[in-house]
Formats: C-alpha cells, sequence, structure tokens
C-alpha cells in the first residue's frame, strides 16, 4: 500500500514536469537573449520593458519588441537622445510581472517603463510603478481603468471603450441597422470589457439586441450559438474575442448561411483572422488606430523599415504601438531634458501634445487616456480597407 | 544590508513566505497520503472572500484574511466528505475538478466580477505605509517608507510561516499526528486499529484548506489584483511541486521546494529566453537523482548524525 501510494505520487509529478518540459520547450521564441542590449555612451537613458515574450501570447510580446527595436535603432542614429533598453520577461503572469518591475526600478534604476502587454499584469505592476514614482506606459493594455492607477500610469493603447463604439456606430449607420446579435467569450477579461462597450454603444443607439451568445476561450465548436443567431435573423453580428476564436466564429457563420456584416472588438484587427478565416473573412468590421494600408509617408516609411529589418513581417498593431510609444518616450526624454530625472520624464510625458506617430495624431488628456482616433476598417477580398 | 533590502529582493522574499505557505497546506494533506490537487481553488476560494470583504465591504485585513482561510475550509469540509472517500488518483482527479469549478464559478459571478477579476485591492505594504506615516515617520536612517513597509510585511509573514512550522511540529508529536502517520502508511491498518480514518483524513483536508485560503487572502493582498487566471490549474501544479522537490515526508521540505522553485526563475532572469527551459531541465534532473525529493528523514538523520548529534535522536 505505501509503495503504491509513493509510487502514485511519482508517477505523477513525473508526467507533470514532463509536460512542463513541453510546454516550456514550445516558448523561448528564438531570439537570442537581450537581458542587456549594451549601453552606447554614458548618458543614455535606461527604459526597462516587460513584456510577455515566452508562453502562449508570445507572439504579442515579440511584436512589442520588434517594434520597440526598430524605433530604438532610429532614435539612437538620430542622436538627439540616446536610449537603452532592458528587456524582463513576464510569461504573461502578474507576479512575475511584480519581480520584473521591481528589478527594473530597484536593481537596474531605470528612468520609465514600457509594459506589461496584458492589462491584468498592468492592474497588478502599475500601482508599483507609481508608489516608486516612475513613469509607465502600456502599449496594448486596453482595459477600462489602466490610467486611473496612479499619477505615473500611462498608456498609448487605444482603449476599448473608444474604439468599439466607433465601429459599431459606423456600421449601424453604414448599413441601417436596426437587430443585431452578439458574441463574447466569457472566461476572457479583455474580451469582457469589449463586450460590455458593444452592449452600452448599442443601447445608446436604440439598437435591438436580440441574443448574446458566450463562448470559452480555445473553444472549437460554436455551431450551437450560430444555429441560434441564424434562425432570429439579425441585421449584424457583432463578436468580441480574440482572432482564434473570432475566425473560427467567422468559417462556421458563413458555412451555415449568415451573411450579414460581423463588427468585432480588437481581436478583428489582425492578419491572422483573414489566414484561419479566409474567405470567411470577408464583411468583417473592425476600428484600429493602426491601417498599413494608410496613404502616409510616416506609416510607408515605418512599414518598409520594419520589412527589411523582419524578413518582409508586415508590422501588427503591436509592434505600431510599441514603435510609437519609444518614440512619445524620446520626444518625452528631449523635453525634460535629463535621461535619470524620473518625475521630470512623467511631467513631460503627461504634457505631450500633438505628437505625430504611425498611429496618427497622439495627445494625453488630463487623465493620462490617450487622444487618437480610429479608422473603421472591413475586410474586402482577404484586404484590409478603409469603410467609407 | 542596504543592498539586501533592495525592494526587488524584499518582494521576491515575500512571494518565497506566500509559497511557502502554500507548501505547508499541501504537506498536510499529503501527511494523511491524500493526493489533493484542490489547492488552488482553496486558495483562490480564501482570495476571492478576502478580496471582497476589504474591498467591498471594508472589513479589515487583519479580520479578512482569517476569515477568507475559514470560508475555503468550509467549503473543503462540505466538498471532503464525498471527496474523501476516494482514494488516490480517484481522489487527485476529483480534487482538480473542483479546482476548476470554483474557478469556472468565479468567472461568471457578479460579485468576482467575472474574467476582469478584482483590482484595487489595497495591499499590507501600503496599508502599514500609512500607518507609519500616520506616525509622522518617513524615512528611517537612509530607507524608504517603501522599504520599512516591506520589510514589515515580510517579518509578519515570517512570523505566520514560523508559527505553522511550530504547529506542524507540534501536530506530528501529537495524537492527531500519529494518526495521520498511521493513515499514511497503511489506511486498512490503521482502521483496523481503531481510528476513525475519515474524519482524521477530512480533518488533514481542512487543514491544508484554511492555511490555503489564507495564503490566497495573503497573496491578493501582496499582488493589488486578483483574476481566475491566477488559480487556474498551473498553479496546483505548482504548489505540488513545492512538495515534490522538497520532499513531503517533514514540514521543512515543501518550504524549501517552494524557496528554490520561487528564486529559481528569478536567478535565471539573466537567462532571458532559455530560464524555462533551464527550469525544467533542473526538475528532470532532481526527479532523475532523487525523487524522493531533497530533504527526507533519512537525510536529517544523515546530517544529524555527521554533526556528531546522532547519539540524541
Amino acid at each position: 500500500m505505501i509503495t503504491m501510494k509513493k509510487g502514485l505520487i511519482k508517477w505523477f509529478s513525473g508526467m507533470t514536469i514532463g509536460a512542463l518540459l513541453l510546454t516550456t520547450a514550445g516558448c523561448g521564441g528564438g531570439a537570442a537573449p537581450t537581458a542587456n542590449s549594451g549601453s552606447q555612451g554614458g548618458e543614455a537613458a535606461k527604459i526597462g520593458v516587460i513584456s510577455y515574450l515566452t508562453g502562449g501570447g508570445a507572439a504579442y510580446g515579440q511584436a512589442i519588441k520588434e517594434g520597440l527595436d526598430l524605433a530604438k535603432e532610429e532614435i539612437n542614429a538620430q542622436g538627439k537622445v540616446k536610449v537603452d533598453l532592458i528587456y524582463e520577461d513576464s510569461r504573461g503572469d502578474k507576479t512575475e510581472a511584480i519581480n520584473a518591475i521591481n528589478k527594473l526600478i530597484n536593481k537596474d534604476n531605470v528612468v520609465g517603463i514600457i509594459g506589461p502587454t496584458l492589462s491584468g499584469e498592468m492592474f497588478a505592476a502599475g500601482p508599483i510603478a507609481d508608489q516608486a514614482g516612475v513613469p509607465i506606459m502600456g502599449t496594448s493594455t486596453t482595459a477600462e481603468g489602466i490610467p486611473a492607477l496612479g499619477n505615473f500610469v500611462f498608456r498609448n493603447a487605444l482603449p476599448e471603450f473608444l474604439a468599439v463604439p466607433q465601429a459599431v456606430e459606423k456600421a449601424i449607420s453604414t448599413y441601417n441597422l436596426k437587430k443585431v446579435a452578439v458574441m463574447y467569450s466569457n472566461n476572457n477579461d479583455w474580451a469582457v470589457s469589449g463586450y460590455k462597450t458593444i452592449e452600452s454603444t448599442l443601447k445608446k443607439n436604440g439598437i435591438e439586441i436580440v441574443a448574446t451568445e458566450t463562448f470559452a476561450d480555445k473553444d472549437t465548436d460554436y455551431s450551437a450559438q450560430l444555429t441560434k443567431i441564424a434562425s432570429l435573423k439579425p441585421d449584424a453580428v457583432m463578436v468580441s474575442s480574440l482572432y482564434q476564436e473570432a475566425s473560427l466564429v467567422l468559417k462556421k457563420a458563413r458555412e451555415i448561411g449568415i451573411t450579414v456584416p460581423f463588427v468585432g472588438t480588437n481581436g478583428f484587427n489582425s492578419p491572422e483572422l483573414i489566414k484561419i478565416a479566409g474567405p470567411a473573412a470577408d464583411g468583417a468590421i473592425v476600428a484600429s488606430p493602426w491601417f498599413p494600408g494608410k496613404q502616409d509617408e510616416k506609416v510607408q516609411k515605418f512599414i518598409a523599415d520594419y520589412k527589411a529589418k523582419y524578413n518582409n513581417k508586415v508590422p501588427d498593431q503591436f509592434a505600431a504601438q510599441a514603435y510609437d510609444a519609444l518614440y512619445i518616450y524620446a520626444s518625452a526624454l528631449e523635453q525634460a531634458g535629463s535621461t535619470t530625472d524620473r518625475q521630470k520624464l512623467r511631467d513631460s510625458i503627461a504634457a505631450i501634445k500633438g505628437f505625430q506617430g504611425v498611429t496618427g495624431k497622439f495627445a494625453f488628456d488630463e487623465k493620462r487616456e490617450p487622444v487618437m482616433s480610429a479608422t473603421v476598417l472591413i475586410i474586402k477580398d482577404g484586404q484590409f480597407t478603409e469603410l467609407k | 544590508m542596504a543592498i539586501l533590502l533592495n525592494q526587488y529582493y524584499l518582494q521576491i522574499a515575500v512571494f518565497v513566505m506566500v509559497n511557502a505557505i502554500l507548501g505547508v497546506s499541501i504537506y498536510l494533506t499529503l501527511s494523511t497520503g491524500q493526493l489533493s490537487l484542490g489547492n488552488a481553488g482553496f486558495m483562490s476560494i480564501g482570495a476571492y472572500t478576502c478580496a471582497i470583504l476589504t474591498v467591498k465591504a471594508g472589513l479589515p485585513v487583519y479580520l479578512a484574511i482569517p476569515l477568507g482561510g475559514l470560508a475555503a475550509s468550509f467549503i473543503s469540509i462540505i466538498i471532503g466528505f464525498p471527496a474523501l472517500r476516494l482514494t488516490g488518483i480517484y481522489l487527485a482527479i476529483a480534487t482538480l475538478g473542483f479546482g476548476e469549478v470554483v474557478r469556472v464559478i468565479v468567472l461568471n459571478l457578479k460579485i468576482t466580477n467575472g474574467a476582469l477579476g478584482i483590482s484595487g485591492i489595497p495591499t499590507l505594504g501600503t496599508k502599514i505605509g500609512k500607518i507609519l506615516s500616520s506616525f509622522g515617520l518617513s524615512k528611517f536612517g537612509g530607507f524608504s517608507a517603501q522599504q520599512v513597509s516591506t520589510l514589515l510585511v515580510l517579518v509578519i509573514l515570517l512570523l505566520v510561516l514560523a508559527f505553522l512550522i511550530f504547529f506542524c511540529i507540534r501536530l506530528n508529536r501529537s495524537r492527531v499526528g500519529r494518526a495521520f502517520a498511521a493513515i499514511k502508511a497503511d489506511e486498512s491498518a490503521a482502521e483496523a486499529m481503531g481510528i476513525n480514518t475519515t474524519y482524521y483524513k477530512l480533518l488533514a483536508f481542512a487543514l491544508g484548506a484554511l492555511i490555503a485560503g489564507i495564503a490566497g487572502g495573503l497573496s491578493a493582498h501582496l499582488t493589488f489584483f486578483i483574476g481566475p487566471k491566477d488559480f487556474a490549474y498551473h498553479r496546483t501544479v505548482e504548489i505540488l511541486l513545492y512538495a515534490v522537490l522538497g520532499g513531503s515526508d517533514l514540514v521543512i521540505g515543501p518550504i524549501v521546494g517552494a524557496l528554490i522553485l520561487t528564486l529559481l526563475p528569478e536567478v535565471l532572469r539573466s537567462a532571458s529566453n532559455y530560464r524555462l527551459m533551464i527550469y525544467g531541465a533542473l526538475l528532470v534532473t532532481m526527479m532523475a537523482f532523487r525523487p524522493q525529493g531533497l530533504i527526507s528523514e533519512e537525510t536529517v538523520r544523515y546530517w544529524k548524525g555527521k554533526l556528531g548529534r546522532g547519539s540524541k535522536q
């Protein structure tokens, strides 16, 4: 009996460790270690970056890192200010993010921080930066209430509650919507927050919601929800989820004959959506601050440089916002005239007005929320185009 | 000294303490030979109860944390009656299922704010900092108020942990502890000897849940934010690993396990993207060469003998 129990524990732990190793071996991202990218010159401003570099969301962290690296090279080449980036991985985990932020602030003595990637991590890490008096800026944290964490907490990610209504209202006016169905992933904090915005925008515009269906992240079968929606014949379907689920929803919906437009939250705003859903993605609408097809010199130059540096990869929104974030830091550092004074840096970030980035004109309001406009996009023949 | 009081190191030490407390909780259920994987579930009940009590009901932290523990313990008794009829792998799966159920319930309740989680939880550090500044203290011989309050949090956690270790050592030498050991060695024999196995198994289960709940409450008040993702399956595995790595014979085993497994990812930070691979490889090596865990009763006996105090034992 004793040996049996011990054997069982041993067996279980063996399996667990095996699984752990498998999952960890899957990450890594293949990039060379860049814990300390070396400082150039004495007066380079040290900026810490907390990003989701290994694990399930490493694609986001990788895009952010690529955007930042490109911006760093350009800024250092221009020579007005010198910046040095110190990367820390958070694995998308809040305790890791807390440890990383404490290391950056107290051990590396950074002047400012970019990151973390997820809103949940920011809720845990933001207050620490605020207490220590270090400016922190999220490039992808779109949940409501992030800058309210403290005076030192900023973001240049267009929050869902500003972007989503633009897409919804544009769809209402373009397609003359009367009744719609709503679907969302109910175990994803970010998708739930997007759903709430959709719901309130629809209510404000007096649109009837004929059905609200939920699913969970990583679900693969949506036939039950979509069959129900199809029977109700809505004018449009609004979906709040990440691109993996959104693409499968679109595929299934087209398969069972729902041909109405789909309006999505930021999850729709990914080239991956088109890749996975194929022709089913046509008619999907999303509002995005980042639109690679924009006829703007700055945007086109950024895309060309990015492609040159990273094997012809088209930058996504995460890369673009990270790229802008470092430029915002650089211009604030220039204004502050110091590469070590955290308070001065904070004040000059807060004072940023009329900044022209690849995601458009940019400023912070008095609540440290970004003021920027989004373009409403629709997928047509496998391409994002502006919805006019 | 100034280097050691760096906020970064203090914060890691705080997480080590919380994980060590979780290590004690898994030790207690393992001490009756029960492989329970519900600890993350109990932790989440403790954390959410405690956070809701302080954020929404305005209860003081020192009351909310024990209440969170009691809530977890109460639930553990309810599910313990049917679940503890199972043994071995069946119990493991039942408790694992329980953890998932808790996570899904938390995800769908309004009071827990679903997937968005609860943010803006006042931390112990800021609370202590406020008390200190109300006494007009803001600088302590070159250390900032933040450092001092984190240090005080660390001291409090250390005291909790010390009490738990003391409690476990005393428990082992008591009637209850002997009953636990008997059940672990052979449940049928223990029952034949007149031990009420259901009672003792349930007791160990409830004690483990109480401590996990308290650890959950503490962690909620150390990280500003809790969400359902924090208490998913991988957290259970982490807690179990403390006992597997450190050894589950003695209470000090899971604590050492928690210390190593919390420090390791931080120590390996310089290895950047490879750190989790190194972490996994170390665990595999460890299992290959010391499957019983780092610290077992033989280890203690060996070192006592070596240090010339073997005769006392």
